[in-house]
């Protein structure tokens, strides 16, 4: 089923909050409706739709739901949506900073390495738990 | 009357019409022609840092006004088909329609071929891998120096000599990154113990220009090679072709779709479309260069030759890339000027039954964006971005091609239709999957020796490599559907090839500066010959 512009419009501001701590301006929410107008012409399965409306309806599910996908369905449309924000985000200048090379000392790195990698197993495995559940609820 | 056609500019047909116009000849090259408008004015001659923290219309050019740039779908093709380049790639799969459900067939139609895109790594043939085609180095080292000299070529005289010989117009060698510049140190360290194991290490040589050189460059370090050609610096077939356009006995005819040619007695008779209006052409000349890409010239020629249903080989030299972690420079400052070509070669000389050269390129990671590297990682997306941050400066991006060689399980075949369609049947053997996976082993083996920890192995899938080759292989010994060692097409008279198609197998490593070294020496000979 095509996507309304409104509830893609909160999914731009769900996702771009939960990407990068804020709420983008209305430009990205347009530029990211209109990439998802232009990128996802087919339709999606029942189940994954499931998940990205759960994810919107409960944004504080996102690190987990997008955790276990990464995993389990790194080509489904919750991670592939992701990934379209991200890029409309990366590609202004507003946030570019976010997304440019941060060169911190060898110890800061390898702590931060650690504590980023062990928080993302630690999602993952507590949205493997969640995953199943949000692809059953109501799209 | 024109005495010859030329077919395509990409890096066979520019390379090839060359000596041909040099010694007096009258040339019409065919072209399609297609090129990038629409981006192209778009893009500043800034850096890259400077154009993301500055453009408000980067996003245009990055990801494309249809948002082209952002890739999704199992075969990972080109990553440096960016939206300034998909031009390329641009009206092929309608006007070639091909049917390759398990191979991605990239046809260019573009003012430049598939060279519009090219990587610039120059990588000559060795004698080994020049034999299958009846030539060694002698016969071609005249035209390597000639390409050379014609494209620009930078590099060093270090440890790859003896593999990548050296022509006299080398110029000196892009400055590397701080990536680079470690694991060069590291291996200075240990060169002798990794020498004695068969490793070799060295800077690429690039057709790029660090001094200004014919009108171009020299390369300024913007790091946008992916997106524009801002300093003319690397090589584009398109330089050649303003060169060409110069010369009072040669014309450039763009907006062609040529449908089919024939022969009668000494004449070469070619059939075109205008892209347009669709109006019908008829060229006439003394003979018939075809440079229109191994997949292009593949379905011309079997249209000629009414070889319907006949299946001919058909060879794209896969590979692999690798992103690792450069333990060397973790903690050290890096610097933002870049460009952003392969740093690095390794050749790697194997043992055992059959020794062979393995050749792996070294890339940093940072102009093609990073959320194309999210994909890639099964972290939450924002944990991703996070250490891949932090890594980022850190990576080494190794590129690891492979071999190819024809079997009965890599084929092309026309099918009759309204279009004529290829079909395309490529599946590698066992064998030859066991062996690659070897390959990356042993690279990876050495690189780790050198501080570079691996992450994870991307196959972008069949066909990615874009090396496509070996529909019409040069062969001295002859052969239904084979080239003489003129390039002539054996069932014609006057007809030549001088693209990918030619080249019977493909040694682990990129194919086009062989493509126009070959091409030169076809136009060469065929130049004696109608003189």
């Amino acid at each position: 089923m095509p996507d309304s512009s409104a509830t893609t419009e909160h999914e731009a501001r769900v996702f771009g909050r939960y990407l990068i701590g804020r709420i983008p301006p209305p430009e990205l929410v347009a530029r990211y409706v209109d990439a998802v107008r232009a990128l996802f012409t087919a339709p999606a399965s029942a189940s994954d739709e499931a998940v990205v409306a759960f994810a919107c309806r409960h944004p504080a599910a996102l690190p987990f739901l997008d955790g276990a996908a990464g995993l389990r369905h790194p080509g489904g449309l919750l991670r592939s949506k992701l990934l379209v924000m991200s890029a409309v985000l990366e590609a202004s200048p507003e946030f570019a900073d976010e997304y440019l090379p941060r060169t911190p000392g060898r110890l800061a790195l390898l702590a931060q390495v650690g504590l980023h990698g062990g928080a993302a197993v630690v999602q993952a495995l507590l949205g493997l738990l969640l995953l199943p559940i949000a692809s059953r609820a109501r799209a | 009357m024109t005495d010859v056609l030329v077919i395509g500019s990409g890096p066979g047909g520019v390379n090839a019409a060359v000596p041909l116009v040099d010694a007096g000849l009258r040339v019409v090259m065919l072209d399609y022609g297609n090129t990038d408008t629409r981006y192209a004015p778009l893009i500043p001659h800034r850096d890259f840092t400077d154009i993301r923290r500055g453009d408000p219309s980067q996003h245009r050019y990055f990801l494309g006004d249809r948002f082209e740039g952002i890739p999704f779908g199992p075969v990972k093709v080109g990553a440096q088909l960016t939206p300034p380049r998909m031009h390329i790639l641009a009206d092929a799969p309608q006007r070639i329609p091909v049917d390759s459900p398990a191979f991605a067939v990239s046809i260019s139609l573009a003012r430049g071929g598939l060279g519009a895109g090219w990587s610039a790594g120059v990588f000559p043939f060795t004698d080994d891998e020049l034999a299958d085609m009846g030539l060694g180095t002698a016969d071609m080292q005249s035209h390597y120096d000639a390409v050379a000299a014609r494209i620009g070529v930078a590099g060093e005289r270090d440890d790859l000599l003896p593999f990548l010989p050296a022509s006299p117009s080398l110029l000196p060698a892009l400055d590397v990154d701080t990536g680079a510049e470690s694991l060069l140190a590291r291996y200075g360290r240990r060169r002798a113990a990794l020498n004695a194991d068969g490793f070799f290490l060295g800077r690429t040589r690039l057709a790029v220009c660090t001094r200004p050189y014919r009108d171009r460059g020299p390369e300024g370090y913007l790091d946008m090679a992916y997106w524009a050609d801002l300093d003319r610096s690397i090589y584009r077939p398109q330089w050649t072709l303003e060169e060409l356009q110069r010369a009072p006995n040669f014309t450039y005819l763009d907006r062609r779709f040529v449908e089919r040619f024939s022969e009668d007695g000494d004449v070469v008779r070619v059939q075109a479309t205008h892209a347009d209006t669709g109006a019908a052409e008829v060229h006439e000349a003394r003979a018939l260069v075809m440079a229109a890409g191994t997949v292009g010239s593949t379905r011309l020629v079997l249209r000629a030759l009414e070889r319907y249903d006949t299946p001919v080989p058909i060879l794209c030299n896969p590979y692999s890339y690798v992103p690792t972690v450069n333990l060397n420079t973790l903690g050290r400052p890096v610097r933002d000027r870049r460009h952003s070509l392969a740093q690095l070669t390794a050749m790697i000389r194997t043992t055992g039954e059959r020794p062979r050269l393995l050749q792996a390129q070294v890339f940093s990671y940072r102009s093609l964006l990073t959320f194309k590297l999210m994909k890639e990682s099964p972290l939450a997306c924002p944990r991703s971005l996070a250490v891949l941050r932090l890594l980022m400066p850190h990576l080494a991006v190794l590129g690891i091609n492979h071999e190819d060689r024809p079997t009965p399980d890599k084929t092309c075949t026309l099918r009759r239709g309204t279009p004529d369609r290829l079909e395309v049947r490529y599946r590698p053997t066992a064998d030859e999957t066991r062996t690659q996976r070897a390959d990356e082993r042993s690279v990876l083996r050495f690189f780790r020796r050198l501080g570079c920890l691996p992450l994870k192995t991307v196959r972008p899938g069949e066909g990615a490599s874009l090396h496509y080759a070996g529909a019409f292989p040069m062969r001295p010994e002859g052969g239904d559907l084979t080239c003489d060692r003129d390039g002539r097409l054996r069932a014609t008279r006057n007809v030549y090839l001088a693209d990918g198609s030619v080249f019977p197998w493909i040694p682990p490593k990129g194919l086009t500066f062989n493509i126009m070294a070959n091409a030169d020496r076809v136009g060469t000979l065929l130049a004696k010959r109608l003189a």
